[in-house]
């Protein structure tokens, strides 16, 4: 994806998204709801057309790629039909890239085995838990043993033994030289399961690195003092990602708690200081509240009010 | 051949649907049989069972492809009109699978509803002439199984349900399917004239009474099947647009 635009009205959804997804790796696509990851998703698959920016895929354009069986994807949202059985449902999405297969295809049992879902085949495809239909939806996703497999959030709203057999079928096939994009907001799956995490809020790129990479982005503490103790630009403190202003406390996010107390203390600022466990919330609102760009002025409705901006160094770091 | 295994899902999909059997089978049917005891046909009772006979197989057939158009609206917010375009299949073979289902689920009426005509009411035409009828009503019925598509593409299912309700009931009556539109006031017997249904009701009445197809009807319908096809187009690409 090059420099890719899409608004919805007024919401700018996707703002100048670029991502170059290497063959084989597994990929996260993290971010808070609303990031605007469905809709960067949307349009690699050709679901929707991008406003500005070009999409590739395989080499060619998405519906192309799509058209030839090389993609598998899960939507976010959708049911499975009624009136039609696990096998038949899946019989057929197999069927549908048996037709375009150019390399050999893993039989139907194959399939189902992958997913994990042989003893349901005789059941209604409508009458399946949760965990169940979402593995119905990922043997449709791998249906044709596709070249990339993109999976929009798939292991939203599941309980945590699905999302365990879930990933083991998504393992699997990545096992066997897929490349994988996920999207989630859960920072624990990202950091489990992807080669490579990129960060993306209000449609725009904020982080990309491994997973040790974005961590030490990622604030492990908060240390909040009262704001009228520091006279220094909280940036400049050792450790420290972001701060923020609330009432009379100044609360500073960082990856090393020790050595910004010390430096507080050193400035002889620790006047009901307090270090708290940063939530996932706060980690995430650190990366996805760094303005990339500092110098784009159409960004500053951005920013809120109260939000006091991280040091510049830090800010341009997040543009990679 | 990737059309004939998604026509067959699709039509195992509507033949497991319970509402399907009552609808297109059982109040054509029950309405043929009342009809022509009624003798609602006018004229001398054969003519009236074949002309009853034709009308109410129409109507049945309408009746199924409507239905067909109301399974597509339903499908919509569970999102397999997205499951299908992310599968190697193209828009046109989708949209082409649904209205040769329609077709497919059009033919069980207008059998029974014949096969009740030459059984119960000693309808007797020439083995040529039947199959002439049948296939006339079969064929026929194309341009309003485009136009099922569409409402199926383009509204939600209870409003593909009312204009689907619309068709079976107001055109049917309206189309001469349910009594003849000679017994209507000229105006709106010059109404029916124009209406995709009393074309399509017509193609078969003149092949049953020995007649062939008038030009003028058969250009009626063809314009109709030309619009209908726009519109569903249409409807098919916004619904693709809004997936």
């Amino acid at each position: 994806m090059h420099e890719v635009g899409k608004s919805f009205g007024a919401v700018r959804a996707v703002d100048r998204l670029s991502l170059r997804l290497a063959q084989g790796q597994t990929v996260a696509l993290l971010g808070p709801n609303g990031a605007g990851k469905s809709t960067a998703i949307s349009m690699m698959l050709g679901l929707r057309t991008p406003d500005t920016g070009t999409v590739r895929v395989l080499g060619g354009t998405p519906d192309r790629a799509v058209r030839a069986g090389r993609v598998g994807a899960m939507p976010q949202t959708g049911r499975l039909v009624g009136g039609v059985k696990v096998r038949e449902l899946v019989g057929f999405a197999h069927r549908a890239h048996a037709a375009v297969a150019r390399g050999p295809m893993p039989s139907l049992d194959e399939l189902m085995d992958l997913a994990r879902i042989s003893d349901l085949g005789g059941r209604r495809a409508d009458a399946l838990s949760g965990g169940q239909a979402q593995r119905v939806r990922f043997a449709l996703a791998m249906a044709g043993a596709p070249d990339l497999v993109v999976l929009d959030e798939p292991t939203a709203a599941l309980d945590i033994e699905s999302r365990h057999e879930l990933w083991a079928a998504i393992r699997a096939c990545a096992g066997r030289g897929a490349t994988v994009l996920f999207s989630t907001h859960y920072l624990e799956e990202a950091d489990a399961e992807a080669d490579r995490i990129v960060v993306v809020d209000r449609g725009r790129v904020v982080a990309d690195g491994t997973s040790e990479e974005i961590k030490r982005r990622v604030p492990g503490r908060t240390v909040s003092i009262d704001a009228s103790a520091l006279r220094r630009d909280p940036a400049d403190l050792p450790g420290v990602l972001s701060s923020e202003t609330d009432g009379r406390r100044l609360r500073l996010h960082t990856t090393d708690a020790d050595a910004t107390v010390l430096a507080l203390a050193t400035a002889g600022a620790v006047r009901d200081l307090e270090v708290t466990g940063a939530s996932l919330e706060q980690a995430f609102l650190t990366l996805t509240h760094t303005d990339p760009i500092k110098t784009d002025n159409t960004q500053a409705d951005h920013i809120q009010a109260d939000h006091i901006q991280a040091g510049p160094t830090q800010a341009e770091e997040a543009v990679r | 051949m990737m059309l004939v295994h998604y026509v067959r899902l699709e039509m195992l999909r509507l033949l497991r649907d319970p509402g399907y059997l009552l609808m297109t089978l059982v109040s054509p049917l029950t309405m043929y049989l009342v009809f022509t005891n009624l003798d609602l046909g006018g004229g001398t009772s054969s003519d009236a069972a074949v002309y009853s006979m034709v009308g109410m197989a129409g109507f049945g057939a309408i009746g199924a492809v409507m239905t067909n158009g109301v399974s597509i609206a339903e499908d919509k917010p569970l999102g397999w009109i997205r499951q299908l375009r992310l599968l190697p299949l193209g828009p046109s073979q989708v949209v082409v699978g649904r209205a040769v289902c329609a077709m497919v689920a059009a033919l069980p009426p207008i059998l029974a509803v014949c096969l009740a005509g030459g059984l119960v009411d000693g309808v007797s035409l020439s083995p040529g002439r039947w199959i002439a009828v049948i296939l006339l009503l079969w064929a026929g019925i194309s341009p309003l199984a485009v136009l099922g598509v569409g409402f199926g593409y383009l509204l939600t299912a209870q409003k593909a349900q009312m204009a689907g309700l619309a068709f079976y009931m107001g055109l049917s009556l309206l189309g001469g399917l349910w009594f003849p539109i000679r017994l209507m006031p000229s105006w709106v017997a010059d109404i029916a004239r124009v209406t995709p249904v009393n074309r399509y009701g017509e193609l078969s009445w003149k092949v049953a009474g020995g007649h062939a197809p008038t030009l003028v009807g058969v250009g009626v319908l063809a314009a109709w099947a030309a619009a209908f096809t726009v519109f569903s187009v249409i409807a098919y690409r916004r619904a693709a647009q809004t997936v």
